[in-house]
């Protein structure tokens, strides 16, 4: 890739993220910011997964737990948003911590089939523990963030802070990848027993790895919580789960880029697959995800570096 | 008493379905290392052809699932060639979403066909109530428990007295080598998925009058599915059936004793518990990847 056809694609991506509000339809620009939210969703997983090689399919349980957490606080209590924030994503970066402590000994299916449990048994929880989540009915008039008293409510306005809050996780899984973190990480994936051999804590990576998967999660349920105004079991189930990780594999499962493409792509396929109608939509999804899968192994960013344009 | 045997009666019924779906993913699992995310499709596959065969066929019950059962046989040749063959080299992971990604379109497809309501269909054995030692229960879940016996032997005579058992076993335990021996990897690959899909089928049509199923059932079948291979061992038989039927029995029993929207809990409960603690299963082989 020469050094051109990088500096064009920076300026490209940010030229296209300062002008979406102002070229974007009202419907796109809602898209788009629940897009943002599944992307910082995902970024986690390109953590645990892309990089530590985790099969992880409980993400959606954290993100159900930053949503109720920020659900529960501000709605219920009374705090404010910005407040409830940093306990949201703290307790789900405990919870995917202790979660992930306690699973570690568990590797491919076994870990997937775990992590499945985890995430069915969330959605039981939540539909069940009327007095804490509100059932099925979920919990509403979840209050929105507010700069300076002035409540954000407005799409265009929710797209800075969001682009602004996806920016600093993008940075930051930049970063970890980045750093000495990062390297264990993608020892640990690439050969578990040459990494311990050479003197790396593959459980203290792994542990770290879930972690930064929670704290992604915990930050992506908020802002949904409080985007959307409500939250309710369905939005956390393993349907969404199965979403996050497909996300990231899609994506292209190492970069970046990819989990913030494959969410655009994932949240705009059901406006693009309209036509076909609501009731085949689910065909669609499944034979495009398919499609996918068999055809781009490395996700749509390794379409793009293949075809030398990323 | 009564009702304690009762209950436990129809658990082992519903655990002996469970039984079958995993045995069914158990030998694909084995024999091809695809842990199949659909299997909980294939059966809701096999409840609604077996209600159409009926319906539209006219036939009495018993050829009309036979016919059924054939069905699902081409079923399984479909799922070999379109789901396996492209998917067989890639990672688990590819696997696992790709997986769900054909279940969830089978689910649409069933939806389209067959309609969202559910259904209620009739039992192929009657569904008289018999007396056993006191406990009232349908003659369909005793004769559940029967087929399943009977199914168990069957297979077990397949796998370990036939010669072509024989071969799909030695394919399981190393494709190399059994291709080397002149054995013929993609035909048991092809009879391993018919295998599974028929037991989905049988699986299906036996859940149906104990279950009222919709197009929407797979998720819920393959999940209790996946808690009993873990239970009693990811890829062992014998784990499978036991497997079941504690998941079937703690299913029924929570349901009554302790609360019905708890009931799936502990079910997943005991599933993770077992991966967490003793994650090699009833029967199963200690292997790296479990612990």
């Amino acid at each position: 890739m020469t050094r051109a056809v990088r500096v064009a694609a920076v300026v490209l991506g940010v030229a296209a993220v300062v002008l979406a509000p102002f070229v974007l339809s009202d419907l796109n620009m809602r898209l788009t910011n629940l897009a943002i939210i599944s992307a910082i969703a995902a970024l986690g997983l390109t953590a645990a997964f892309g990089y530590t090689g985790l099969i992880q399919l409980g993400q959606a349980t954290f993100v159900g737990i930053g949503g109720y957490t920020a659900a529960i606080l501000t709605a219920k209590l009374g705090w404010s948003p910005w407040l409830a924030l940093p306990v949201a994503i703290v307790l789900a970066g405990v919870s995917a911590a202790l979660v992930g402590a306690s699973m570690l000994r568990l590797k491919g299916h076994y870990l997937a089939l775990a992590t499945v449990g985890l995430s069915v048994s969330f959605e039981i929880v939540a539909k069940t523990w009327v007095s804490l989540t509100g059932g099925f009915d979920g919990i509403s008039s979840i209050p929105p963030f507010a700069v300076a008293g002035v409540a954000i409510v407005n799409d265009r306005q929710v797209y800075w802070l969001f682009a602004i809050l996806l920016s600093i996780t993008c940075l930051m899984i930049y970063l970890i990848r980045a750093s000495h973190l990062g390297r264990n990480m993608i020892a640990v994936r690439d050969d578990e027993i040459a990494a311990q051999a050479a003197g790396v804590d593959v459980w203290a990576i792994k542990v770290k790895a879930m972690a930064m998967a929670g704290v992604c999660g915990g930050l992506s349920g908020s802002l949904f919580a409080h985007y959307a105004a409500y939250v309710s079991p369905s939005d956390f189930s393993l349907v969404r789960s199965i979403e996050y990780l497909a996300i990231v594999i899609v994506g292209g499962e190492t970069s970046i880029m990819g989990a913030v493409i494959g969410s655009l792509f994932f949240t705009y396929l059901p406006e693009w697959l309209r036509f076909f109608g609501k009731e085949t939509y689910p065909t669609f999804f499944g034979l495009i995800t398919l499609a996918v899968l068999i055809l781009l192994p490395h996700g749509i960013m390794g379409l793009l570096r293949r075809s030398r344009l990323a | 008493m009564d009702q304690l045997l009762q209950l436990t009666i129809n658990g082992v019924a519903i655990g002996c379905v469970y039984a079958l779906v995993a045995l069914g993913m158990i030998l694909v699992y084995e024999a091809s290392g695809i842990v199949n995310f659909a299997t909980g499709q294939f059966v809701m596959v096999g409840t609604f052809v077996a209600i159409s065969a009926i319906a539209k066929t006219g036939l009495p019950p018993a050829p009309a699932y036979v016919l059924a059962l054939i069905g699902m046989a081409l079923f399984g040749v479909a799922f070999f060639l379109l789901v396996h063959r492209p998917l067989q080299r890639q990672p688990i992971v590819t696997i696992i979403i790709a997986t769900v990604a054909i279940g969830i379109v089978i689910q649409n497809i069933g939806m389209l066909v067959w309609g969202p309501l559910p259904v209620r269909p009739q039992s192929p054995f009657g569904s008289d109530i018999l007396n056993v030692f006191g406990a009232r229960v349908t003659s369909h879940v005793v004769w559940v428990i029967g087929v399943t016996l009977a199914l168990v032997a069957l297979l077990y005579v397949y796998l370990f007295r036939t010669p072509v058992g024989v071969r799909m076993r030695a394919v399981a335990q190393d494709p190399d080598a059994s291709r080397l021996m002149g054995i013929s990897v993609t035909r048991m690959h092809a009879l391993t998925w018919i295998i599974a899909a028929v037991l989905a089928g049988i699986a299906g049509i036996m859940l149906g009058p104990i279950w009222l199923p919709d197009v929407n059932m797979g998720d819920s079948v393959a999940l209790k599915a996946f808690a009993a291979a873990i239970i009693g061992g990811f890829g062992s038989v014998p784990g499978a059936i036991a497997g079941g039927l504690i998941v079937g029995v703690a299913e029924v029993l929570g349901a009554s004793y302790l609360s019905s929207a708890y009931k799936e809990l502990l079910v997943f409960g005991m599933m993770v518990g077992f991966l967490l603690i003793y994650p090699q299963g009833l029967f199963g082989e200690r292997v790296g990847d479990r612990g």
